[in-house]
């Protein structure tokens, strides 16, 4: 599997570009969630109120964040829970492939979480003796053709059908060999079907952690997180520590805004609470449940002031309004988590030297808060991580010498007007047609655009122009 | 080793948290009042209902082609059931088979022409079940998981069919949230609270929506006057 690297975010750029189909896929996709969205929202007239009150939510269980977790492993232990704790990605992943192995499991099945993604899971049981099953849907195609995921809601949104079409060909032991969608997804369903009902241990993520009682939240449309968790002996739960909430009654208004923020649906199909192993005579259900807690930066969050951030619920409605997304889409970022929440997060994650050209990828259009169903303030906190990039010096050279060039002119009135003039001549110099296709230093603009010409002066001397015009049109309108 | 390093990184997280936040008050009674002050809020951050009326809004709701897949009707008592099985039976042509839940009052009815048993596998076609509450608000049903209610009931065949009883119909999923937490002081929580609304979907592939992706593809809702 080839993973891009957030370092080599530009070069990922230039190879997402020259992907011809690529924007039209990704399109396809964001445009018709951004319109159901847009529609969701104007069916809800209290979406204001909602979303405000979700990030109270949000913010009250981060401010008691020792307080809930603290319920919550009591709570679950009570419900026959095992919980384990995990600083880092590395050790999670560790303590999920130890109780698989505890159990000898050959084969697991995984219903999509992308903190899973996150800690490296789907490598280390790649890495590993044991069997790995995707069963959502998107997953299991990525998984077939070995892509890191592109879109956290949509994790295989950049293949196309035809793309599909061979894989399930190739890889589903009953194929169709039909085109038609609806048979594409059948084809999944019959391959899936008894991988569920034979998997030793069914591994899941969690929308949200109720506190007050210990349970696990899942949310799908598909309802693979039931058929991947029920029928095996095991279930183990990844969760991040920031999915607490103190209770359903409080998982209930960020439910209400995930499906509508994420698809433009009003509810997700199936929203299940987990509690715990199976009771004594159930029908069904596994006999162990485990849930790993996971940190792996989020604690560091907060002690660098991104709290704000750890309100996200993980929607993806940012990077289906973010017109960079929409352009270079998931695997150009080089990280798990794309777009504007991804530019902050992977900072985090990572480390802000190896992420910090993802936060420049942004027009600070603002769109991306304006959506975010939890308020969280993505333009703000990429500033103020580009503020930080520039503190500790991972800029590069170049760019560090033209803002310290220009702040150097900005404080020098004259100075400024003297160079922006002969910029415009200068610029006029290449201009052909109103348009400058090629010019000294703007390669990185007329690679893949023209530029359009200056006008004839500069902005500082046509506003004096306009303001003397006015003036003296006042006086002569006063005389 | 593992328990000692999972103790390690739960001492690190906790000591981590109060260094982020060392003025932050631990008053339990502080964080429950404030928590409840946000659920305030809910009466005015909630989407409107189609009717007052909690059964009719679920209805309309289904009605009107929100909830995925799903159909619904009403019938006035139970013994009714097994005819609109047979016309649903017929509607979609399908074999007079089904897998019934087992508890005594769908048992215990007149399945004659039906072949019935309780048996989850595999590749069911049909499957019926008994909804602990519907849900207004969203067009769901609610199951828990219980000796009587395998949640594999609800996912494995291809046609569902959820019985739910008119006075459990709730308005909002608050009013459920509320029983869930009345169920938890009773130490009677189940192991799985499923709300469910709509069939299995997927939007994967080029966005479009595909019905019964692992689990239902057609849903229908029988709504019951109480017994």
């Amino acid at each position: 599997m080839h993973v891009n690297r957030p370092e080599d975010f530009n070069k990922n750029v230039s190879k997402a570009l020259a992907q011809p189909d690529l924007k039209m896929i990704i399109r396809r996709t964001t445009d018709k969630a951004e319109t159901k969205r847009a529609e969701a929202v104007a069916n809800f007239p209290d979406f204001e109120n909602a979303r405000k009150q979700g990030q109270k939510v949000k913010d009250h269980t981060i401010k008691y964040m020792d307080h809930y977790l603290a319920e919550f492993e009591k709570n679950a232990l009570a419900q026959g829970t095992i919980v384990h704790w995990a600083s880092t990605g590395e050790e999670a992943s560790k303590i999920v492939l130890d109780i698989c192995r505890q159990h000898k499991a050959k084969k697991v099945t995984r219903s999509k979480s992308m903190l899973g993604e996150e800690i490296g899971l789907t490598h280390a049981f790649d890495n590993s003796e044991i069997e790995r099953i995707e069963t959502d849907l998107a997953e299991h195609i990525i998984q077939l053709a070995g892509d890191p995921p592109s879109h956290i809601v949509w994790p295989a949104m950049h293949r196309s059908r035809e793309d599909v079409v061979k894989l399930f060909r190739e890889f589903h032991a009953d194929p169709t060999y039909s085109e038609e969608i609806t048979d594409l997804v059948r084809s999944a369903r019959r391959d899936l079907r008894s991988k569920f009902l034979t998997s030793d241990i069914g591994i899941s993520g969690s929308n949200f952690l109720l506190a007050d009682s210990g349970s696990s939240c899942t949310v799908t449309n598909e309802g693979n997180a039931e058929l991947t968790i029920t029928p095996p002996k095991v279930h183990i739960v990844t969760a991040g520590i920031e999915k607490l909430v103190p209770s359903m009654a409080h998982a209930v208004p960020l439910l209400r805004l995930l499906t509508r923020s994420a698809t433009g649906a009003e509810i997700t199909q199936y929203n299940t609470f987990h509690n715990g192993p199976k009771r004594a005579n159930d029908a069904d259900g596994p006999q162990e449940c485990h849930i790993v807690l996971v940190d792996n930066g989020r604690t560091k969050m907060l002690a660098e002031g991104m709290e704000e951030m750890l309100r996200c619920i993980r929607c993806g409605a940012c990077m289906n309004h973010c017109v960079v997304y929409k352009h270079i889409g998931g695997h150009a970022y080089g990280s798990v988590y794309p777009g504007p929440m991804g530019s902050v997060l992977t900072p985090h994650l990572n480390s802000l030297k190896v992420a910090n050209k993802q936060t420049h990828a942004c027009t600070m259009n603002g769109r991306c808060e304006e959506v975010c169903p939890v308020n969280i303030p993505l333009p703000t906190l990429l500033r103020s991580l580009r503020a930080q990039s520039w503190q500790k010096k991972y800029e590069p050279l170049t760019n560090r010498f033209v803002v310290q060039s220009f702040a150097m002119m900005a404080k020098r009135p004259r100075l400024f007007q003297l160079l922006s003039s002969c910029g415009v001549i200068f610029m006029k110099v290449f201009s052909r047609k109103g348009w400058i296709k090629t010019m000294p230093f703007t390669s990185g603009w007329t690679r893949n655009r023209d530029l359009i010409e200056p006008e004839s002066t500069t902005f500082m001397h046509q506003y004096k122009k306009i303001k003397n015009e006015k003036m003296k049109k006042a006086k002569s309108d006063g005389a | 080793m593992n328990k000692q390093n999972s103790e390690l990184s739960r001492a690190k997280i906790f000591s981590a948290i109060k260094a982020a936040n060392p003025t932050v008050t631990m008053d339990v009674k502080t964080i429950e009042e404030e928590a409840l002050d946000i659920l305030k809020e809910s009466e005015f951050a909630r989407p409107k209902l189609l009717s007052e009326d909690a059964t009719q809004a679920l209805v309309l709701r289904i009605e009107a082609g929100l909830v995925i897949g799903t159909t619904c009707e009403k019938i006035s008592t139970l013994d009714e059931l097994p005819h609109l099985v047979k016309q649903f039976f017929s509607k979609h042509a399908l074999p007079q088979e089904i897998k019934v839940q087992s508890i005594d009052k769908l048992e215990k009815l007149n399945w004659e022409g039906i072949a019935t048993d309780s048996d989850i596998e595999k590749d069911n076609t049909v499957g019926l079940c008994w909804a602990e509450y519907g849900v207004a608000e969203t067009g769901s049903f609610v199951v828990h998981s219980s000796p009587k209610m395998p949640i594999l009931l609800n996912f494995l065949p291809l046609y569902l069919i959820a019985v739910i009883p008119k006075s459990k119909i709730l308005h909002y999923m608050d009013d459920y949230a509320l029983i869930a937490n009345e169920i938890a002081k009773k130490g009677e929580t189940p192991r799985n609270m499923c709300l469910i609304s709509g069939v299995s979907g997927t939007t994967d592939i080029e966005g479009v929506l595909v019905q019964g992706a692992h689990g239902p593809e057609i849903l229908h809702i029988i709504i019951v006057e109480d017994q």
